[in-house]
């Protein structure tokens, strides 16, 4: 039994059809750790006991894989009454996992404005609010979106981890095709293909966007 | 069972996370620096198929991987341990991020150290191992180190092709004993055992490298 081509092929539109499904999984996510990555690099520069618990559990989150995460949540929130759905789990245990990679990414991009920059505000006598969004929030932006970019393909190349929890994203699919006909090799390769295709794509885009925003740098 | 049964439990898997790891490394260490030094010598069509070979193992989903090759290879006649195809997968995916580390440090050293060379009558490959690469991996050593954490983390992952590792320990204690909380907190905190001295380590190290007057930094 060697490589079936014409049955790979009739498994593409089957998993291809969760490519919704996996796209809008790691968009979630990857909202949810930004959102949650922000929050924890705010309280960790604001310092004191909150900084430095943040900071521990931001090196606790970077040292633990994805996979043991999404599992605790899976079993642990049910002992605890809070019944969820798969996906909203997995979203939940992607979201925090690389919610830990993203802080680090804020505060490089924070770190890397001038020290001029804020002093400058401060001399034009900007508000605090205005310094933060005309002068500090655009250049930081200007800073995380290739690594945020390059974040969200990590992030979409996780998703194929919450087949183990039964989201039916495009891995799940593929095991769903296999399972039925007894023929792994075919569905799983088909999958691997799709996910290799939108990684090198976005990757590209990324690639794009940061030559981009250089080119405004040095304007 | 008590807590110091789960945590004898898990850590019966420790062995095998920690073969994954060494085993892994057989295969990325040679990779990065093979594929990395190629990348950064070859140019038109061989950069193009060397650049293919990385961004394979790079960019494809760690996950879609591994299964693909524990199905596929049996199907085309190659037989290997669980342990094997899983120390090769997570070994060249990681090697694959190696090899931008090792590129990357070849390109960022000053064209002068490479025309010094020349100038003391030193040969291509005299040059390239005796001044570029010393200097490029002890720059880019910070960036190996975290590779090495998440090599680590990746071996999670093997825990679905059967391999008795600390995750599939946890996992079948869990089956055993309804303590999710005990099992799954032990769990994430043996993975942060493991892994957060290396990340001290690599911290260290990067501190050092970065320092001025050091032999890499001060160039």
């Amino acid at each position: 039994m060697g490589f079936d081509l014409a049955f790979a092929l009739s498994s593409v539109p089957t998993i291809l059809g969760a490519v919704g499904t996996t796209l809008f999984v790691a968009l979630v996510s990857c909202v949810g750790a930004a959102a949650i990555g922000f929050l924890f690099e705010m309280v960790r520069r604001v310092g004191g006991v909150a900084g430095l618990m943040i900071g521990f559990v931001i090196d606790f989150i970077r040292s633990t894989p994805v996979l043991a995460w999404l599992y605790f949540l899976y079993f642990v929130l049910p002992f605890y009454g809070i019944r969820l759905g798969s996906m909203t789990v997995g979203v939940m245990g992607l979201s925090l996992y690389y919610s830990g990679y993203l802080a680090e990414v804020f505060k490089a991009g924070i770190d890397a404005i001038p020290k001029g920059q804020p002093e400058a505000t401060r001399a034009l006598s900007l508000s605090r609010r205005d310094a933060v969004i005309y002068v500090i929030a655009p250049q930081m932006l200007r800073n995380i979106a290739a690594p945020l970019g390059n974040y969200f393909v990590s992030i979409l190349k996780a998703t194929p981890y919450l087949a183990v929890l039964a989201v039916p994203e495009m891995l799940g699919r593929a095991f769903d095709i296999a399972s039925e006909t007894y023929r792994y090799t075919e569905p799983l390769v088909v999958a691997g293909l799709i996910f290799l295709a939108l990684a090198l794509a976005i990757s590209q885009g990324v690639k794009r966007l940061e030559r981009r925003l250089l080119a405004v740098g040095t304007r | 069972m008590t807590l110091i049964d789960i945590w004898l439990g898990i850590l019966q898997g420790l062995g095998t996370t920690a073969a994954v790891t060494a085993y892994g490394l057989v295969f990325a260490i040679p990779f990065a620096l093979v594929f990395g030094v190629a990348q950064y010598l070859t140019q038109g069509i061989a950069r193009l198929l060397v650049t293919g070979v990385i961004e394979f193992w790079r960019s494809s989903a760690v996950v879609i991987l591994l299964f693909v090759f524990y199905y596929a290879l049996p199907v085309v006649g190659v037989t290997l341990s669980a342990l094997t195809v899983s120390a090769m997968v997570l070994g060249l995916n990681a090697g694959g991020y190696a090899s931008q580390a090792v590129r990357a440090g070849l390109q960022a050293l000053p064209s002068g150290q490479k025309e010094a060379g020349a100038a003391l009558g030193l040969s291509r490959p005299a040059i390239l191992l005796l001044i570029e690469l010393p200097q490029a991996l002890i720059a880019m050593s910070p960036t190996f180190v975290n590779t090495l954490i998440q090599l680590v983390k990746a071996t999670a992952l093997v825990s679905l092709v059967t391999l008795t590792d600390m995750t599939f320990r946890a996992k079948e204690i869990a089956q055993v004993e309804y303590n999710p909380v005990a099992i799954y907190t032990a769990l994430l905190l043996a993975f942060f055992i493991v892994c957060y001295p290396i990340a001290l380590a690599g911290r260290w190290l990067e501190a050092r490298v970065a320092a001025p007057g050091s032999r890499s930094g001060g160039i």
